[in-house]
């Protein structure tokens, strides 16, 4: 070809290549403007993203994470369910399902639903009490592969719980279904048990639901949406129950949740109205201060609010220096909270010295601690002459290796030498777990799975969980005192239960101090333009999708 | 060529059987457990075992990698991802396809761009456009894949609103809920991540395809060819374009199997649900099935490529024998 004709062939082929982009350029939607403020109504299309991460899993026997169950609290009806309220008002149970809370036994082991009549599941199928055995079977069956159950003890706690998960019967024996009461017979009393059933592991599924170790992708449901379709690892789809005549709000059409985008992408997006939400990694950190200038907190687009969970500094209680209780309680002063939370961005959370947190019943705010900043001179105080070497175990991410280097230089403050021990984030709890690890302290933290002051302080503290492996008292802190007081908490209920717990949660940071909790995480949340009513739950730590709103 | 194809085919036994046993040995290697992941934080160690059981994680490595490799010849299954628990046979045939028009429409276009520049630059050797190109070719090369990429979407994207930002529309069966779908839409969410991904590789095809007409232009029957009165024309079609492609397209071939094998940047900026970002998922989640299958796929696809260049390269070159 000859050169001369060569030049004019290339530019005509990049004037093509113009030409079509120009065409899509044209054919892409335009982008609507914000809508205008105002009362919203229903309607419309809620679009979730879900970026850097996915639902493991929707069925309601098989998924244990936020994602999922934040998207199944717009689907199940619970026997006892949290409200779509923001701030504690949001933490308290009320009965969904039920028509009342349950009728307890006075021996406190068997416990009597009476399942709300008029519930529909979304192909219209009435939902009777059988709906939420159910869902407990399937909770505890050996053939849904992983049985959750098992987290929170059900097998034990239930009658014939154990040997169901074994597989010796294909009945549980301890759960009976008749009408609409359901009647559940435990092997000791639990005051724990009516939160563990706001769990969405319990939410009324249809009886003939199948055991399937796949986990299903597409049912339906009670609640005010169901799944209308479910693309895995792409897109999920839920419609408004045709069938829900409850209180509960069912605001957009239906609500489209799209996975596995990238945040920085998502962002941008949310910016833009492309998406109206990001549930998954949400905005990136360095947003959050710009955001809340111009947008203000709480008030139109950008909103922070407080989860259930506490983040501590675990001291290893089974060896020096922290066997030492003056040694922990001169610790608490040395730690510089404000420092270790400064390096989570504008808004991160709370800084906190208790286990406790607010929403979950039994809090008090103590102030026992150094909260406004470290001591050095009050810890060394109580500590006395320290010396040897600490090893400061964290992960790798970029936040805690700055917080190990705030962590070092307190504890250097009280006269300890350090040593650093970067963990990669993947194996960092798998480590931690193991009994006999190598660290003194370590960075960890902790989200309710219920909303029970025992899911806090039983499950994170009594020593007399400690095995081999799989461990969560990461203090590996057992005292046989405070085993009992444990005890004696977890057996009262309603208000005495609480006075316990804030007494306990009071008497293990003055007199035990196995933790260091520097803060609770706040979630910062951005939307777009169009999005109204936007209610916050602490506990599922996303917002209400069914009651969010598009303005129009 | 049927000796040759019977070498080659078991030579790609062999090769897959070593990428999956090494790919095996490093996964146990990393201290991570997927069963105490899929069971829960507050499990019991008996708990765990239980479902390390159900999972076939108990029995010894060299057991789970036998039942794997009887599972996929057998069966033709690739197994079940330990997180969302579906067939990975079923996450690659969903995945497959978007990767495959991201790395077969970026090689379109890195092609169409390449061939004329690459040309262009060696029949005018150091002249403006010559080094313009070469300019194009240091900034290709140089740039990573995700700082193009985020610099594209967000001028264009949500600035200038000429193309979508990210996101992916199916080519033939939208998603329900989705509001894009269709060849139009389709080919719309994918004009940022071609250009992304072409970039680079145009830039490489650049600077090959300029050296190669370069040294072809030198060869003594390029020199005959003019002496004997043959046009600039037709010195260049029938002798130095011809010759000097040969090793693109070997090179097209690896580099097409590779990318098959995850386009994970631009799949990652542009939140394309291909083999890439899936992988980036399972690793995370420590899923052994799904990074086994993609190994195995992208395994499958570097061997079918290469043995696709190999006798397509016998067919233009006919000095070549498949011997």
């Amino acid at each position: 070809m000859r050169i001369r004709t060569l030049l004019p062939v290339v530019l005509a082929a990049l004037g093509a290549l113009l030409l079509v982009v120009s065409v899509f350029a044209g054919a892409g939607s335009a982008k609507a403007a914000a809508g205008k403020a105002g009362a919203f109504k229903k309607g419309g299309t809620l679009k979730i993203a879900i970026s850097e991460g996915d639902f493991s899993n929707v069925d309601p026997g098989i998924a244990y994470e936020v994602t999922p169950w934040s998207m199944m609290w717009a689907t199940q009806v619970l026997l006892v369910n949290y409200p779509e309220k923001t701030g504690t008002e949001g933490s308290k149970l009320y009965p969904e399902g039920a028509e009342a809370f349950p009728t307890i036994s006075k021996d406190g082991k068997t416990y009597v639903f009476k399942v709300r009549k008029g519930l529909r599941f979304s192909d219209g199928t009435p939902v009777t009490a059988a709906a939420y055995k159910r869902a407990l079977e399937r909770n505890l069956s050996p053939e849904m592969g992983s049985p959750l159950g098992v987290n929170v003890q059900l097998h034990k706690l239930i009658v014939g719980g154990e040997a169901f998960l074994d597989g010796k019967t294909k009945v549980l024996s301890g759960v009976a279904a008749k009408g609409q009461v359901l009647t559940v017979k435990l092997t000791k009393a639990d005051p724990t048990f009516v939160s563990i059933m706001a769990m969405q592991w319990f939410g009324a599924v249809k009886p003939d639901t199948p055991y399937t170790d796949k986990g299903l992708t597409i049912y339906p449901s009670a609640g005010p949406y169901y799944i209308k379709a479910h693309d895995v690892g792409r897109s999920l789809v839920l419609a408004r129950n045709p069938y829900y005549k409850g209180s509960r709000p069912a605001n957009p059409d239906q609500i489209v949740f799209t996975a596995n985008t990238d945040q920085a992408q998502t962002f941008l997006q949310v910016k833009n109205g492309d998406f109206d939400y990001d549930a998954g990694a949400g905005s990136p950190p360095t947003e959050y201060e710009g955001l809340g200038a111009t947008y203000g907190i709480n008030k139109s687009r950008f909103f922070v609010g407080p989860i259930t969970c506490v983040f501590y500094v675990a001291m290893n209680t089974s060896r020096a220096p922290f066997s030492n209780l003056n040694v922990r309680k001169g610790f608490e002063w040395a730690i510089d909270r404000p420092a270790l939370l400064r390096l989570g961005g504008k808004y991160a959370g709370k800084r906190t010295d208790q286990i406790l947190v607010p929403g979950v019943p039994g809090f008090k705010d103590f102030r026992l601690y150094a909260i406004k900043g470290a001591d050095p001179a009050k810890a060394k105080q109580i500590a006395g002459n320290v010396s040897g070497t600490v090893l400061v175990r964290h992960s790798t991410s970029i936040a805690n290796t700055n917080r190990a280097q705030i962590l070092e230089y307190n504890l250097k403050q009280m006269g300890f030498a350090t040593k650093d021990l970067p963990v990669p984030g993947g194996v960092y709890y798998p480590q931690l777990q193991v009994k006999g690890v190598d660290f003194d302290t370590a960075f960890a933290g902790w989200c309710a799975d219920y909303n029970d002051p025992f899911d806090f302080i039983n499950v994170l503290l009594d020593g007399r969980t400690i095995q081999e492996n799989n461990n969560v008292n990461f203090a590996y802190y057992d005292n046989a005192g405070l085993n009992k007081q444990m005890d004696a908490a977890a057996a009262q209920f309603g208000d005495a239960r609480a006075a316990a717990y804030s007494k306990l949660d009071f008497d293990i940071m003055t007199k035990h101090a196995p933790w260091a909790p520097w803060y609770i995480p706040n979630q910062r949340m951005f939307v777009s333009a169009r999005v109204k009513n936007f209610i916050f739950s602490s506990y599922y730590t996303e917002p209400a999708y069914n009651a969010m709103a598009i303005a129009g | 060529m049927l000796q040759f194809l019977i070498r080659r085919l078991l030579w790609a036994v062999f090769l897959f059987l070593a990428a999956t046993l090494i790919t095996y040995v490093i996964f146990y290697v990393v201290p991570a457990d997927p069963a105490k992941q899929m069971c829960g934080r507050a499990c019991t160690q008996e708990d765990v075992a239980r479902v390390a059981h159900h999972l076939g994680l108990d029995r010894p490595v060299y057991e789970q990698y036998g039942r794997y490799l009887w599972q996929l010849v057998g069966h033709q299954s690739l197994g079940t991802s330990y997180t969302t628990r579906q067939e990975v046979n079923h996450i690659i045939a969903q995945t497959a396809p978007v990767t495959a028009s991201l790395v077969f429409g970026g090689a379109f276009f890195w092609l169409l761009l390449s061939i004329p520049v690459g040309i262009l630059s060696a029949l005018r050797a150091r002249s403006i456009g010559d080094r313009a190109a070469m300019v194009f070719v240091l900034v290709g090369v140089s740039a990573h894949p995700v700082w193009i990429g985020l610099i594209l979407s967000y001028f264009l994207g949500y600035r200038l609103h000429v193309t979508p930002i990210a996101g992916y529309c199916d080519f033939f069966n939208p998603s329900l809920g989705s509001d894009c779908g269709g060849p139009v839409q389709w080919a719309y969410h994918m004009i940022l991540p071609w250009m992304t991904f072409m970039l680079l590789f145009a830039a490489l095809y650049v600077r090959l395809i300029r050296a190669n007409v370069m040294e072809t232009m030198t060869e003594d029957y390029v020199r005959t060819a003019r002496a004997k009165g043959a046009s600039e024309h037709r010195v260049l079609s029938q002798h130095v374009l011809r010759n000097s492609m040969l090793p693109i397209v070997t090179i097209l071939g690896m580099d097409i199997g590779l990318a098959l094998g995850g386009a994970i940047f631009t799949e990652s900026v542009f939140s394309l649900p291909g083999l890439g970002r899936q992988v980036l998922q399972s690793y995370s989640n420590f899923d052994l099935p799904v990074i086994l299958g993609v190994v195995v796929f992208s395994t499958i696809c570097i061997i079918i490529f290469n043995l696709v260049v190999d006798v397509l390269y016998a067919v233009l070159d006919p000095r070549i024998r498949l011997e």
